[in-house]
Parts: structure tokens; C-alpha cells; sequence
């Protein structure tokens, strides 16, 4: 009797054949992309995506052409910290037209795609039962039609806003085999430290990708009295020890910061000069330098 | 997935794929030199990863339209958002222009087939209020798990105590 690597194919469907055309369709939409960026962190609620949307902003304020993928699929955040929540999508047989920022950054999340503010993320099934067992296969799918299927036409950079969780850069790397650059983001809180480590690890010594640098954000906040630095977290050690990686800058909290976020307004254009507004410039300049050396 | 015909020793080859019905479908392989037909059945789950690869059982006749699988399985989309894709796709036309005896099968493969009304089922206004209570994005979908809870465990009318009963399968609270 024959074995499985003595039959010809798989009876006609072609799997691997499907799985190819998917790949090469990614491959054909990046080509047009200079430099692909992953901004992550591993731990929730340390302003990845607030880092995202204003890297996007100064390198976009800097000249270059940038774009956007929120591949947070159940928390999509960017389009509104970007100011694009009612920005319809335009469907073409070649692919689907992002949403455009006032200033030109090209973005595409999956919040431009859900009927109300209260929807989430429902798969169609037959059953929700059990979903686990195939959601977040459907999820990466959603990421690679994000990236593969948007218009980006040319761009310098495209950032990849991560949600939480160690897994989720390899997803990207599975997808993405070319990942230009790793920025990963923390807070100077130990408990950070801790979650941002195994993100790191899996990172640098797993996947191999080129880590930029670290972002600490919400360093401390500036006393609008004084000026004193104040701490708001108490992390003994600096993200250079704790994590043996370059600190790209140290953003302090600024609440007009989570104000322009809210309201989808560009936190540079308006205060380019803040404490914070400087520091996000000096990550974006440090990006750009890494891709020049 | 590969099929092998024991007494020919031969490779079966897809032959057809069914709508899905309560979640399964069925795709048939048939041998092709004594043509004996064999049946696949993928329950529900199997039939959803298939769905969240993209990946077609017989081959994918054309192109995949952008955003294709996001576009098809969003239950809360927008609408206007989402134009239907379903007119383009399944047309039967290959990418060559010829037609594929399969495409427009294989293409619809994952809408599931309509079901008729439960058999002499009926909602007690009380039942009514409830449901209307689940928000209206996931409310088709409960209402179909209810009916089905119903009909699978001898219900012919849906209580507040069959919706309770019910409960433990949905996401939705109602």
C-alpha cells in the first residue's frame, strides 16, 4: 500500500498551492515597503498603540510616507487615537483603500470595520462554543488580509501596533519573513519588566529579529508648578539593565498627551515642543537611523 | 490531507463539497480507476479552521478578493463598510476565463446552507422580550442556538426556562 509521500497531491485541493498564492500576495503588497516595524510590548496597558499612532505622526511630520496596521483585532485602537473612526473603506479588485490621517499616515484597523461602538469582534460560526479552538487562526487571518490586502502603494514605514502577549510577534514574523525592526515599549514598573523580559526573549533569541531599541514610556510626569521630575512607577532598575537593550528615549506622562489621543488629534502638531513631544521625536529620529546604518 | 484507495492503491481525487449543514460539510474523494466514492465529514470546528485559513477543499478556481475572508465572516460588521462579495465570487469563471465545474461550489462552500423554521416552534412573549434584550449584532445568532437547544431536547415552545437552559451555550447574556 502507498504511503502518504508516494500519492502525487492532496486528492486536488492544493492546499499548499493556496497557502503559497496567500504568501506571495504579502510579499507582492510589501515590496512597495521600504521598512516594516513592529511596536510591541508583551504587557497590556503601557501605551503601545499611544507610542504607535505619534511615532507614525513624527515620522510622518518628518517626510516620510507611513502607514498604520492595528493588529490589535479585538481592541483596535489606532483609528481612533488617529482621528479615522468614521473614515469609510474603499473595496477595489486590487485592494482596499486605508483610512487617510489629516496628515497623510495610511491606517487600516479592524474598528474601521465594526458596526457600533459596543460591537466586537464575532466571528461567523455555526457555534461560539468552543471558539478557542479556531480564533485565533481566524485573527492572524484578519492580520494577514491587513497587511497583504491594503493599498499601501510606496511607503518608508509601516508600523505594527501588537496587542499584548508574547505570542504575537512570531505571528508577525511568520507573516512578515523581511521584519525590518522591533521597538518594544515598557513602563518603569518591575511588574513590566517582568512580562516585557519574555517578550524580548522571544524576540531576540527565538525569532531573531532586529530589535531598535526600547521605549519606557510614562517615565515619570512633569510637576506643572515645579517642573520637578516626579516618579509615577518604582522599577529600581533602568531598561538598559533590566533588558540589555538601547533605551530609544524616556517619555514622560503628559496628560494633553491622553487628551489628543481621545480626541484623534495629532499630539505633535500641536505640542512638538513638550517634554514628551520631544522624546517621541527622538524615537522616530533613532528608527530612522537605524535603517540608514 | 491525502486519500488512498486501498484496493486500487490508487490516490482518490476531490469530487465534491457540501454547503455546510449545522456546521459540518461534506467533501467526497472518489477513486479514479474504480470510481468508489468515499465521505468526508468535518465537524463544526474543523469546518471553522478551514474557514479561518481561507483555504478552499477542491482547490481555489480564482482569485482571492481582497479582505476576502474578513469581508465574508465578520458577523458585526459595518455594512456599509462591507460591500457583498458573494456576486463575485463563485461565477464559475477561472482566472483564465475558462469555467471550472467546481469553482462556484467550492466558492460557496462555507455559506451554510439555509435552514427551514423549526418545526412548530413557538416564543412565549416573555421569551420575545428576552431575546430582544441581546444585542442586536449577536441576536440572529442566538436566537438560531435557542431554536436549536430547543429542538435538539424535545422543546415545542421557548420559556424563560428554555432560555436559561440555553444559556450555558452563548456567549450573550439575555
Amino acid at each position: 500500500m502507498k504511503s502518504y509521500k508516494e500519492l502525487p497531491d492532496d486528492a486536488g485541493s492544493n492546499i499548499i498551492g493556496q497557502v503559497t498564492a496567500q504568501a506571495n500576495r504579502l510579499t507582492e503588497r510589501l515590496a512597495s515597503v521600504r521598512h516594516t516595524v513592529a511596536i510591541m510590548s508583551g504587557k497590556g496597558g503601557v501605551g503601545k498603540s499611544a507610542i504607535t499612532a505619534n511615532l507614525a505622526t513624527a515620522l510622518t511630520l518628518a517626510g516620510c510616507a507611513v502607514g498604520v496596521v492595528d493588529a490589535d483585532i479585538n481592541g483596535p485602537t489606532i483609528a481612533k487615537m488617529m482621528g479615522v473612526r468614521d473614515a469609510t473603506l474603499e473595496y477595489a479588485s486590487t485592494g482596499v483603500k486605508p483610512a487617510i490621517s489629516s496628515l497623510g499616515t495610511k491606517i487600516i484597523s479592524m474598528d474601521l470595520l465594526l458596526s457600533e461602538d459596543a460591537a466586537p469582534v464575532l466571528w461567523n460560526a455555526h457555534t461560539q462554543k468552543d471558539a478557542f479552538t479556531w480564533r485565533s487562526t481566524m485573527e492572524v487571518g484578519a492580520l494577514r488580509e491587513f497587511i497583504g490586502d491594503t493599498e499601501w502603494d510606496e511607503l518608508d514605514y509601516l508600523l505594527i501596533d501588537l496587542p499584548p502577549g508574547a505570542d504575537r510577534l512570531p505571528n508577525v514574523a511568520e507573516l512578515i519573513p523581511n521584519l525590518g525592526g522591533v521597538v518594544v515599549v515598557t513602563i518603569p514598573s518591575e511588574v513590566s519588566h517582568l512580562i516585557v523580559k519574555k517578550s524580548i526573549t522571544m524576540a531576540r533569541d527565538i525569532l531573531d529579529a532586529p530589535i531598535i531599541g526600547v521605549v519606557e514610556n510614562m517615565a515619570f510626569y512633569v510637576c506643572k508648578h515645579c517642573g520637578e521630575h516626579e516618579p509615577l512607577f518604582s522599577a529600581e532598575d533602568t531598561p538598559d539593565n533590566a533588558f540589555q537593550l538601547t533605551t530609544l528615549a524616556k517619555i514622560p506622562f503628559d496628560p494633553k498627551l491622553s487628551h489628543c489621543n481621545d480626541s484623534g488629534t495629532p499630539y505633535l502638531n500641536e505640542y512638538p515642543d513638550t517634554r514628551a513631544g520631544k522624546a517621541i521625536i527622538e524615537v522616530a529620529q533613532k528608527i530612522q537611523d537605524f535603517f540608514k546604518t | 490531507m491525502k486519500f488512498l484507495c486501498i484496493d486500487c492503491d490508487t490516490a482518490m481525487k476531490f469530487k465534491d463539497v457540501t454547503r455546510p449543514e449545522q456546521g459540518s460539510v461534506t467533501a467526497v474523494f472518489e477513486c479514479p480507476d474504480c470510481f468508489t466514492e468515499i465521505a468526508m465529514f468535518l465537524n463544526p470546528w474543523e469546518t471553522q479552521m478551514l474557514k479561518s485559513l481561507d483555504l478552499k477543499l477542491g482547490g481555489s478556481g480564482e482569485a482571492a478578493q481582497p479582505m476576502q475572508m474578513v469581508r465574508s465572516q465578520l458577523e458585526t460588521a459595518k455594512q456599509d463598510s462591507m460591500p457583498d462579495i458573494s456576486s463575485e465570487m463563485g461565477s464559475g469563471e477561472t482566472a483564465e476565463g475558462g469555467k471550472c465545474p467546481f469553482t462556484s461550489v467550492i466558492s460557496d462552500a462555507f455559506e451554510e446552507k439555509s435552514e427551514p423554521e423549526p418545526d412548530g416552534l413557538t416564543w412565549t412573549p416573555e421569551a420575545l422580550e428576552r431575546l430582544e434584550r441581546i444585542p442586536s449584532f449577536v441576536r440572529p445568532m442566538a436566537k438560531m442556538g435557542i431554536e436549536s437547544f430547543a429542538k435538539d431536547n424535545g422543546h415545542t415552545e421557548i420559556t424563560g426556562e428554555v432560555m436559561d437552559a440555553a444559556r450555558g451555550n452563548f456567549p450573550a447574556q439575555f
